[in-house]
């Protein structure tokens, strides 16, 4: 048989007009792989450049645990898997989980710290207690988590951030925008360096709320601690009860609030 | 003849409802799922002069499952099929296993030498149990046994005819030896026996009788069906789609720009994994398969492919087509070849599951000859067959920076210049 024709035959016809592209490619399997390509800090885009297609590979990647110098890497993939996904994505604990998210859903079991970290979209639910650095930087989406620890919403810009139980310390310092909902209590200086958004507390809050506050609301339906609104600029603090040496100007809460 | 198909498929689905094989489908063709271990098993029952290997851990339904098969396929009862076997220990010798020169004929005079063979020799159903129990050495007489039609011993030669070869072995233990890479070259397929899963744990536990009562019950084959199975495997045709990518396949493991003749089973000493490949162009590019194995393949692998994708096909009533070469080529190649440890040690290999790693190599070769060799393949058969001057044949095809175009196409035009 002429060769002509058995080509013919196998190709069934077709026309094959594509060309070979054998690029030099790097074969990513680990993270460290990917670490040898974008180093330990890169940005997102570098990430996304070099991320397999292969939605069973990234799978593969994110399913072991990091090295703590690989988190960062860790927590854009599980973003840019939860972006491709069809439905949520299910995740064990670990830091920055859904850093820079975009859209998507990410269901967390737990949380370690840095959770949501400049996040812009998409959704969080975290089943168990967040660490520190919760939705710190977060522009937009929103964030279900059962309590945090320390320094939650930190510069958050927009979104919303809910938390069911207690939250540590510092919540929503230096917050500019977005909506935060505190359901038990809270620790001391929340809302600390506030500039805007608004921070809800179903509980008591601790010491110096709202200290240094420039803008925003922060409504209370509990009691304050000491020094609630000190050395305040601007903004609103509204509380069911305030603690001793509250700044002027901050307000009791009537019964329609209530 | 009633048709031996209906009577393989009456023995499959025997197997399951007497517990005696109830391994899970983890052999996909198409949208078919069915059992590696049993299907090619089956499989080498219909060819001849083949041998496939189970390899697994104890109990895992190896050494049982091809007595069980060879009990109906040869129609003998279990225990007759259990007698054929030879099982690898080291105080084996040839005369145990093959047979020896009859000493009773020393006392008479005159007369034809005479040779004892032993039922294994003699049968056309051979099972070598435990084969990496034999020490190396030994393992070198099966060399010259497996694959062949006859045997000999002392010049005498013993012809059983066509004959099943069946080998077994356990993973790496204190009394085992290493395989030989050129026994393993004649091994045909390689097929992992896993421990039973859950449910078949459960299937199993309904089992009460002894397994020599439940065989009796299996159906069995008349010889006149099982002498027919080879001719109607042969039938089965194979699909240009898939010889080609049967070619393209072994040439994609086999070529090496650095080896001598391009070839990389002439490598001694140096190997991809052992630096050779260093700053070579193909390295590091995941498309190309020559750095990710050590080992080229042999002629052997074309013609175990085309047997067992056309025995396969028969088995599942279905054409031999590239899934079907998607699913039988990598237990033809795995046990075959050394994957590079840095590309088998990552995720989501772990060094551990060799198997998937060559069923990727697999894939993606046949990916690329049907989806992106079309044209060069085109350039070159118009050159050989003196549609196109080989000038321009060459020039255009040192545009396709492809191993096969490179090392393989470019010379042969060469040479035809």
């Amino acid at each position: 048989m002429k060769l002509v024709r058995f080509m013919d035959e196998a190709y069934q016809g077709a026309a094959r007009s594509k060309k070979l592209e054998t690029r030099r490619g790097k074969m990513i399997f680990s993270l460290e792989d990917l670490a040898d390509l974008v180093g330990d800090k890169p940005t997102r885009a570098e990430v996304e450049a070099l991320v397999p297609c292969d939605d069973d590979l990234l799978s593969k990647l994110i399913s072991t645990e990091p090295a703590m110098k690989h988190q960062l890497l860790w927590g854009y993939l599980s973003s840019i898997l939860a972006e491709r996904s069809a439905g949520p994505l299910q995740l064990a604990s670990c830091n920055y989980a859904g850093l820079e998210l975009r859209r998507g859903t990410i269901i967390l079991q737990a949380a370690g710290d840095h959770v949501g970290e400049r996040m812009a979209g998409g959704r969080i639910f975290i089943r168990g207690p967040a660490g520190d650095y919760l939705g710190q930087e977060m522009s937009g989406g929103g964030i279900v988590t059962q309590s945090c620890k320390d320094y939650a919403f930190r510069n958050m810009r927009g979104g919303f951030g809910v938390v069911l139980g207690t939250a540590g310390n510092f919540v929503c310092l230096g917050k500019h925008g977005g909506r935060t909902v505190v359901r038990g209590d809270c620790g001391v200086r929340a809302g600390w360096l506030m500039h805007g958004g608004s921070l809800r507390i179903g509980g008591d809050a601790g010491e110096y709320l709202g200290i240094l506050m420039s803008g925003g609301k922060i409504l209370v339906r509990g009691r304050t601690g000491m020094r609630a609104g000190w050395r305040r600029k601007g903004g609103i603090i509204q509380a069911g009860s305030f603690g001793p040496e509250s700044e002027d100007g901050v307000m009791g809460l009537d019964l329609r609030l209530a | 003849m009633p048709d031996p198909r209906k009577k393989i498929e009456a023995l499959i689905e025997s197997l399951e409802a007497l517990r005696l094989h109830v391994g899970r489908k983890d052999l996909v063709v198409g949208d078919e799922r069915v059992n590696s271990q049993l299907f090619f098993l089956l499989a080498n029952a219909c060819l001849r002069n083949r041998a496939v290997l189970l390899y697994g851990g104890m109990g895992a339904n190896k050494t049982t499952l091809v007595n069980l098969l060879g009990s109906s396929f040869l129609s003998l009862s279990l225990g007759a099929v259990e007698d054929l076997m030879v099982t690898g220990h080291p105080e084996q010798t040839e005369e145990k296993i093959v047979g020896f020169l009859d000493p009773r004929q020393w006392s008479r005079s005159g007369g034809a030498i005479e040779m004892l063979w032993t039922p294994w020799a003699r049968s056309r159903w051979k099972l070598i149990n435990e084969i990496n129990r034999f020490p190396s050495g030994k393992q070198n007489l099966f060399l010259e046994i497996i694959q062949k039609r006859k045997l000999s011993y002392a010049g005498q030669v013993l012809e059983p005819g066509d004959t099943c070869y069946f080998a077994t072995m356990n993973p790496e233990f204190s009394a085992t030896y290493p395989l030989d890479e050129a026994l393993l070259d004649r091994i045909s397929a390689s097929v992992p026996a896993v421990q039973p899963d859950f449910l078949s744990g459960m299937a199993l536990a309904e089992r009460e009788r002894e397994v020599y009562d439940l065989a009796e019950e299996l159906p069995r084959l008349s010889s006149q069906e099982f002498d027919a199975l080879p001719n109607l495997v042969t039938e089965v045709e194979l699909s240009p789609q898939v010889e080609l990518a049967i070619l393209c396949l072994l040439r994609d493991f086999t070529l090496c720009e650095r080896a001598p003749g391009f070839d990389k089973t002439q490598l001694s000493g140096i190997k991809p994994s052992k630096g050779l490949c260093h700053d070579c162009h193909y390295f590091n590019n995941p498309e190309v398969l020559c750095w990710q194995v050590d080992e080229g393949l042999s002629d052997r692998v074309r013609q175990d492919l085309r047997a067992f994708c056309r025995a396969i096909a028969f088995l599942l009533n279905r054409d031999a087509d590239l899934e079907v070469l998607r699913a039988v080529a990598p237990y033809v190649i795995w046990h075959r070849v050394t994957p590079s440890s840095s590309m088998l040690n990552r995720p989501p290999y772990y060094g551990a599951r060799k198997l998937s790693f060559v069923a990727e190599l697999v894939e993606r070769s046949i990916n690329r000859t049907l989806n992106e060799r079309g044209e060069m393949n085109m350039l070159f058969s118009r050159a050989v067959d003196g549609e196109m001057t080989l000038a321009v044949a060459m020039r255009e095809l040192s545009d396709y920076d492809d191993p096969i175009a490179r090392l393989d196409f470019i010379p042969a035009l060469e040479r035809m210049r």
